[in-house]
């Protein structure tokens, strides 16, 4: 192995379940989110001489972001992206545990399912990365201004269709 | 139905206004209703995002695939010598790496999946969950020194408001919040520093009795109630500066 491939194996592998977590929950595929991550890691090797150690897991997530945009891109030009939800890989130690899982990323799909693509994203960097404004502004190449609002708009679509549900 | 304050209202909860905004919308939520379903639904939003559930493990065939992947890519590319360039990309990280570090750092470190508290007692679940939190880099949701920023973050996310003061001047900064589970009960986090250690104060409505003080695999416990609340602060630093640091949160309180 070239020191180069070690380095990535390294510092950009470890991350390699989160970059797929985001792809899975950015495409809402399982199927999709292996293509996106793929594309990701391959990306991320390429570029790899141009990102620092300890930075390397808000870049790739970045990438991955950014794969999954031109993913959309490529799939709507061909037939466009209908709500393809694969059940989810099961890696978890036990069936009870496998069970409430299931049931809480069927919960956490269906929230997703309600949010456009500019919302989700800022929403699933946000909670799920921790990224700061400043990161996601980056990230998703726009004014902080943006991210501001469209996390506030998201919130409020949820609160709004949440509450809607509950006076059913 | 909506508010013209939802804006600043959302980025209050992410702890993204400074401290005079903070105050205004601190003040605003507490008659808004609106707001308040904003903020519940944030906080269920964010739950959901950073649980179990949303972090999934890639499919093994995956990684093999992309392991060789590279591999071929590492085996046909000859590599031209590293040059350092001050693209964007680098000075945007430099300048992040400022701004966001410990929120950076905790991301960097949540590769640990959190495990819920599993053993029957109290004080066993408490000293799980603070060393879960711990061990996963996520034991602060919320990260800032001032308490107009971290108490109100736990609305709509804690089923109480905890108390929330700086004791950076006897030695014990406020470092920021979370929240936990403990058994089937939400419990509100403050997060204090002393020196090199985390002294996490536990929250939550009080539903039965409190165990005496205990210590837990290399974690002291202590446990009290006010009022309708019932209070632990569970840390690695000696038993006698933990003790110090209770009585300074009692007096606080009273």
């Amino acid at each position: 192995m070239d020191s180069h491939r070690t380095e990535f194996e390294r510092l950009a592998m470890p991350h390699l379940d989160a970059a797929y977590s985001l792809a899975h929950w950015l495409s809402r595929s399982a199927v999709d989110a292996e293509d996106i991550v793929q594309d990701a890691m391959l990306r991320a090797f390429r570029a790899f001489d141009t990102v620092r150690g300890e930075s390397v897991r808000p870049w790739l997530m970045t990438i991955v972001r950014n794969c999954f945009r031109d993913h959309v891109a490529r799939v709507n030009r061909l037939e466009g992206l209908g709500d393809r939800l694969e059940q989810a890989p099961s890696d978890d130690p036990s069936p009870e545990a496998e069970a409430a899982a299931a049931s809480d990323r069927r919960r956490l799909d269906a929230m997703l399912a309600l949010l456009p693509d500019d919302y989700r994203e800022v929403l699933i960097l946000r909670e799920m990365e921790d990224m700061s404004y400043r990161e996601i502004a980056d990230a998703i190449g726009a004014p902080i201004g943006t991210v501001m609002s469209r996390l506030a708009r998201a919130r409020g679509l949820l609160k709004d269709k949440w509450l809607a549900e509950d006076g059913r | 139905m909506s508010c013209t304050e939802y804006e600043r209202t959302s980025a209050f909860l992410d702890g993204e206004l400074d401290d005079r905004e903070s105050a205004e919308v601190e003040q605003h939520l507490e008659t808004c209703p609106h707001c308040q379903a904003l903020a519940a639904a944030a906080g269920d939003a964010s739950e959901l995002l950073r649980g179990p559930a949303a972090r999934l493990t890639a499919p093994a065939g995956l990684r093999a695939r992309i392991g060789q992947r590279l591999d071929a890519e590492a085996a046909t590319v000859v590599r031209l010598p590293r040059v350092r360039r001050q693209s964007g990309w680098d000075r945007f990280w430099v300048g992040a790496a400022g701004g966001v570090g410990v929120s950076a750092i905790a991301a960097a470190l949540a590769l640990v999946a959190f495990l819920p508290p599993s053993p029957a007692t109290l004080t066993g679940e408490l000293a799980d969950a603070h060393i879960d939190a711990l061990m996963s880099g996520r034991t602060i949701a919320v990260v800032s020194s001032s308490h107009h920023t971290v108490k109100p973050w736990f609305a709509g996310r804690a089923p109480l408001s905890p108390p929330v003061a700086d004791f950076a001047q006897q030695g014990f900064p406020l470092t920021g919040g979370r929240v936990d589970r403990i058994g089937r009960q939400k419990a509100a986090v403050v997060v204090y520093r002393h020196g090199a250690h985390e002294i996490d104060l536990y929250a939550w409505p009080t539903d039965g009795a409190l165990p005496m003080g205990a210590d837990r695999r290399g974690y002291h416990l202590v446990f009290w109630a006010e009022g309708d609340l019932s209070f632990a602060a569970v840390s690695d630093v000696q038993r006698s500066e933990l003790e110090a640091f209770v009585q300074l949160v009692k007096s606080e309180r009273g």
